[in-house]
């Protein structure tokens, strides 16, 4: 089949986003859903206005962004740290594979009971767990990427007076792994947004909190929104950080 | 060179040496002493150790036997030795200038000599204005040049170049043969080129080091070393070319292809 140009895609694309939308008003409207269940989507505007001009809003969402991205700065940072160490010192690679693999099937929700005991019910505790999952992602994306390094360029390095830790390091092993480390760290970004809803359900505050309450009350309109909000928010995370990556690997072909 | 006084101190000596990977010895008893500005080609069938004679000599793998010696005399803005791979290797991550004054960080060069320092020999291979490209964006023997850029920038005494012009198309490999032979005149480096093309190696060398010998579990070793003693300009052309060609080609024998028939 012919492939598509890229306005015509989009068009399609749109297309498509409306008639699942309209399918799902009509289908509310004719009785074939409950409302009770589900929220018409010509209603959500209007809550999401309401929630915007009580200040609801900006509230949790500013709450949830504070541990979400503490939590996904430290989990990221750690995670490059320790999976770019593992990847270029044999002896500390050793010393915690055992213990990597034991800790990494853990899911960062099973945590909670520990980040409460350690941190109380507060946005530490969240920011803790955000960071657990945050963590191996870069962790592993980095390790592998800093393995899968073409020895030669080391060979390079070293005929040309760069042989010491910190300039292979810094001239080698981090620029070459770059393109891995950056697409760890953009799926920790994504992760985070997961963790941070579950992260919020047992009370701390922020949109994980408000959906709680929001579904308490069968307020599947609210739920919506900030189901919606969480959506927003991670595609423009996403979206500043490609153009950023893009300009790191500006030197890609 | 005809110009090198014999009695010159040699940039590199090496005494019998061994190299290999493990227990396992590829390569045996090789001596070799280098004087300043002196060619040095080293040939040898595919696999016999010439690669990695290279790793040897320079210490990128420490010799199983013997000692090599690259005296690193007093200069700060120099290198003692640099390298020319067999893939041209850049580093995509760099410009092209950012990859040629590679060897340049860490001498005690200011940011502006630096530059000036990756500049020169990018115009002496012919790539000036290629300096602020990266290097995906170069062809593979525009690559190969930009390699031989960044090992001319730190001015060696010797200078290393593994089969610089295999992977390259005949044209190409003309072309930069007819440079290399140019560019000696020009620096101050002795040249230790390995190559599996005898006629490349007569055509550029002062001294033809040929490898081979490896029979079962005996290790390769060096067959002969050949004087080439004709001079640069026009040398293809010269009566006795062909004659130290074949001179060489038949210390090497038939080959592993034929002897294995
Ligand atoms: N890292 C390695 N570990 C074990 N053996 C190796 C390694 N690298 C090379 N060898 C072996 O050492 C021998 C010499 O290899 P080398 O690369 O030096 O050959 P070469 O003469 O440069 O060949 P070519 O002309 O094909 O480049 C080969 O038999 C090869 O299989
Ligand atoms: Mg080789």
């Amino acid at each position: 089949m012919k492939p598509l140009t890229r306005s015509r895609r989009s068009l399609i694309s749109a297309q498509g986003l409306v008639g699942f939308l309209i399918l799902w008003e009509v289908s509310l409207r004719a009785g074939l859903l409950p409302g009770s269940l589900v929220p018409l989507p010509s209603s959500i505007p209007g809550v999401l206005w309401a929630e915007l001009i009580d200040g609801i809003w900006f509230e949790v969402v500013l709450s949830s962004l504070s541990h979400y991205s503490v939590g996904v700065a430290l989990g990221s940072l750690l995670g490059i740290s320790v999976g770019v160490a593992a990847a270029l010192v044999p002896r500390f690679d050793a010393l915690h594979a055992w213990l990597a693999r034991l800790l990494r099937p853990i899911p960062p929700l099973a945590w909670i009971p520990f980040a409460i005991i350690w941190f109380g019910v507060n946005p530490s505790a969240a920011a803790f767990i955000i960071s657990i999952g945050v963590f191996w992602i870069n962790y592993f994306a980095s390790y592998s990427a800093v393995r899968a390094v073409d020895p030669g360029y080391n060979e390079v390095a070293i005929a040309f007076g760069q042989g010491h830790f910190l300039a292979r390091l810094t001239k080698v092993s981090l620029p070459a792994a770059a393109p891995g480390i950056l697409g760890g760290l953009r799926a920790g970004l994504g992760q985070g947004w997961m963790t941070v809803v579950a992260a919020e359900l047992f009370g701390i505050p922020g949109i994980g909190q408000r959906m709680m309450e929001a579904s308490g009350l069968l307020a599947t309109d609210i739920v919506v929104v900030y189901m919606l909000t969480i959506a927003g928010l991670y595609a423009l995370f996403d979206f500043i950080f490609m153009a950023i990556q893009r300009r790191i690997l500006r030197w890609q072909p | 060179m005809a110009t090198v006084s014999v009695a010159a101190p040699a940039v590199l000596h090496a005494r019998d040496i061994s190299l290999g990977f493990g227990d396992d010895t590829i390569l045996a008893g090789v001596d070799l002493e280098v004087r300043p500005q002196e060619f040095v080609a080293v040939v040898g069938a595919s696999g016999v150790g010439k690669s990695t004679l290279l790793r040897a000599l320079t210490g990128l793998l420490p010799p199983q036997r013997g000692e090599v010696e690259i005296p690193r005399g007093e200069a700060t803005d120099t290198r003692a030795w640099s390298m020319v791979f067999q893939a041209p290797r850049l580093f995509p991550w760099r410009r092209v200038r950012a990859n040629v004054e590679l060897g340049l960080e860490g001498l005690a060069l200011s940011r502006a000599e630096r530059r000036r320092r990756a500049l020169e020999p990018l115009a002496l291979v012919g790539l000036e204005e290629f300096a602020e490209r990266w290097p995906s964006t170069l062809s593979g023997g525009q690559q190969q040049r930009v390699g031989i850029a960044r090992a001319l920038a730190v001015k060696p005494k010797v200078l290393f170049m593994d089969e610089p012009f295999s992977a390259l198309d005949a044209i190409t490999r003309r072309h930069l043969q007819g440079e290399l032979a140019d560019l000696r005149q020009r620096t101050e480096a002795a040249i230790v080129f390995v190559t599996h093309d005898i006629e490349e190696a007569v055509l550029l060398a002062d001294r033809v080091m040929v490898l081979g010998g490896k029979r079962g579990d005996t290790p390769a070793g060096v067959i002969d070393v050949v004087e080439v003693d004709l001079p640069l300009t026009a040398r293809r052309e010269h009566a006795e070319f062909a004659n130290r060609v074949q001179a060489i080609e038949h210390l090497i024998g038939p080959g592993p292809a034929a002897a294995a028939t």
